[in-house]
């Protein structure tokens, strides 16, 4: 990397994918012209239906504290949930509520991992899965997935990647940062690894509303024998553009969702009240924010994939999820760098791939989460800027 | 349904850190919430305020504890290095989390029971008294421990290097440990505003060295603390 103009802030945590990530998005809150391409947060209102919910319960004063595992009548819609629309033979005593996806995965870890346990995580990844794993004492495990095998995962390179420590396999599909997908016929190639290893499997499906070309998000918990090694987590942020409510939730077995339950009351306590309202509102209102949001990111991501493709450059197959995970490589410098170009030259937040991983120097995660005219204005930002470097080098 | 539970072929389902936690209980509903919260958080939720906020939490709230520091113990802490936390219950777990190691000892001269919980998920003990003052890390005190033990265990933080935890998130005080500035880097304080609005989840943690990677520490579990929440606390603490 020829990082001589990237400036210190950025420079001291390149290692760190998180607060890399963190870093461009507060040097990019430095200009108040720029186009954030860069965090998963939805740029599109919350549903009404749900913002009237939460007025009516906070007029109410149904704000007092709930069980740690989150509120009984959310917990019911939720396993009613996870039985229509992902096949889990749950009830609500195999839900609980978390404050949002990602403290899931943080109680996860806390409550399956002693030190030295081994959990199989595909690269590319999100890397607070890696703070999660590591808190605990765990060690992550690199599947290594490709390009052109449009990131799906194989259940070949899961079984080698198995040692005697190995204790879970962390499924996220679809993926952030690829929009990969994990197909329907790996899972079940994957299922059987899992079965035959005893291995405990994390499916993250937070994206799972979000699929596009006809391809059909599919739960691995749903193949007889892995509901009762599968942990699904999810949560409302994503599907209904509610990220600041903090509103996650997880299926597992019983005596998973108790001794995670026993870690959050000891570690954050339960999700805010009013946010549990909004999920149930969630729930039980119109599906049709969710087919609009659907049809509008479908909108974006087509044109996004265009205006990539007219400058030259190439992104795996995006099944899902708001991303564009775009190869670099032809740009001739390191991605990090580029992004502090394109965020210095162009004022477009475009994280580099090394924030989602070491390897991934020769990558893009560019968001779809802003409208099309500001997704045709980055793309203007960004075409000479990829143009002159791509030319001097 | 079926009674769906982990394969008995599972070796080791769970972590040995989770067997002997308590059982998670729910916490009291306190006194009705003030008209001035439920006004803010319905101004907030009609100007769309549902999405993430900045990871330290909005600043107007940070602003406040920062006021609200120098107000009532002349503590000089900036917005900056204050965190708006999902409760008191994850600031003091970060602390603990982010400053001691497994097998390290807490010294707590009085009331346990907010830090039992995550003092055993992380692995620490927790002393009552300072037999062996170089086995203690981080001593934890709140404004009902009575002044001359206070100070006098004070004393020995700074001669012995621990960390200090000032809990105020039940009980405010104009005493405040970081007023030795020899000590202020070594002092964390926790608060709440739970006992005003219990269930949305709104405490913070502020002050100490360390305050950046107490932060970072907090970000990896919860990103940030719910917005709709915070923008009721300033409802309730900002006339």
């Amino acid at each position: 990397m020829t990082a001589s103009n990237i400036p210190e802030s950025v420079r001291a945590v390149a290692a760190d994918g998180t607060q890399l990530r963190y870093a461009l998005m507060e040097l990019s809150a430095q200009y108040p012209d720029a186009i954030a391409l860069g965090r998963g947060d939805p740029d599109l209102a919350t549903p009404p239906h749900i913002i009237e919910a939460v007025k009516l319960a906070v007029r109410d004063q149904r704000t007092a504290p709930t069980p740690v595992a989150g509120m009984t009548a959310l917990r019911e819609a939720l396993a009613h949930k996870f039985q229509t629309d992902n096949g889990l033979p749950v009830d609500a005593d195999n839900i609980m509520l978390t404050t949002g996806g990602q403290e899931g995965l943080f109680l996860l870890m806390q409550t399956l991992l002693d030190p030295g346990d081994e959990v199989l995580v595909p690269d590319p990844r999100y890397t607070s899965y890696d703070e999660a794993i590591e808190s605990a004492g765990g060690r992550m495990v690199m599947i290594p997935t490709d390009h052109e095998d449009a990131f799906n995962l194989r259940p070949e390179a899961v079984e080698s990647a198995i040692t005697p420590r190995t204790k879970a396999l962390l499924i996220v599909t679809p993926s952030n940062p690829t929009s990969g997908i994990v197909t329907e016929e790996r899972l079940r190639g994957i299922a059987e690894v899992a079965i035959k290893h005893n291995l405990i499997v994390i499916s993250d499906e937070i994206y799972e509303k979000f699929l596009y070309d006809g391809w059909k998000h599919f739960s691995i918990g749903s193949l007889p024998g892995m509901a009762e090694r599968t942990i699904t987590l999810n949560g409302f942020s994503k599907t209904y553009a509610m990220t600041g409510f903090r509103c996650g939730f997880a299926a597992a077995p019983k005596n998973f969702i108790r001794a995670m339950t026993n870690v959050k009351a000891v570690t954050t306590g339960p999700v805010a009240t009013i946010s549990q309202w909004a999920g149930l509102a969630a729930l039980n209102g119109p599906k049709e924010p969710i087919e609009t949001f659907h049809r509008i990111y479908s909108e974006r991501r087509r044109l996004m994939m265009d205006g990539l493709l007219s400058m030259g450059l190439s992104f795996s197959d995006p099944r899902g999820a708001f991303f564009l995970w775009t190869n670099s490589s032809s740009v001739g410098i390191h991605a990090t760098e580029l992004s502090y170009l394109l965020l210095k030259e162009g004022r477009v937040l475009i994280f580099p791939g090394t924030g989602f991983g070491e390897n991934w120097g020769g990558y893009l995660r560019i968001s779809i989460l802003q409208n099309t005219d500001l997704l045709h204005e980055a793309l203007e930002r960004m075409r000479p800027i990829i143009n002159r470097y791509r030319a001097a080098h | 349904m079926t009674d769906l539970q982990a394969p008995e072929t599972l070796a080791r389902p769970l972590a040995t850190r989770v067997a002997g936690l308590p059982e998670a209980a729910v916490m009291p509903a306190g006194a009705p919430i003030p008209d001035v919260v439920i006004a803010a958080a319905v101004a907030a939720l009609e100007q769309g305020k549902t999405h993430y906020t900045d990871r330290p939490g909005i600043l107007g709230l940070r602003q406040w504890v920062s006021d609200t520091l120098k107000g009532t113990a002349q503590i000089n802490l900036k917005p900056g290095d204050i965190t708006i936390t999902c409760g008191s219950t994850e600031a003091r777990f970060v602390t603990f989390k982010r400053l001691l190691k497994p097998g390290e000892t807490i010294l707590c001269p009085g009331d346990s029971s907010r830090i039992l919980g995550a003092a055993h998920l992380i692995g620490l003990s927790i002393v009552t008294t300072a037999a062996d003052p170089t086995a203690v890390r981080l001593v934890y005190l709140t404004p009902d421990v009575p002044a001359a033990e206070r100070d006098s265990l004070l004393t020995q933080a700074a001669a012995h290097q621990w960390w200090v935890l000032w809990d105020i998130s039940a009980a405010s005080s104009d005493f405040h440990p970081a007023q030795n500035t020899a000590l202020a880097p070594r002092v964390i304080t926790v608060g709440s505003l739970s006992p005003m609005m219990p269930g949305w989840r709104v405490g913070w943690m502020g002050g100490s060295e360390m305050a950046d990677k107490l932060r970072a520490y907090k970000q990896s579990m919860t990103i940030c603390t719910t917005s709709i929440s915070q923008w009721a606390g300033i409802g309730a603490v900002v006339p």
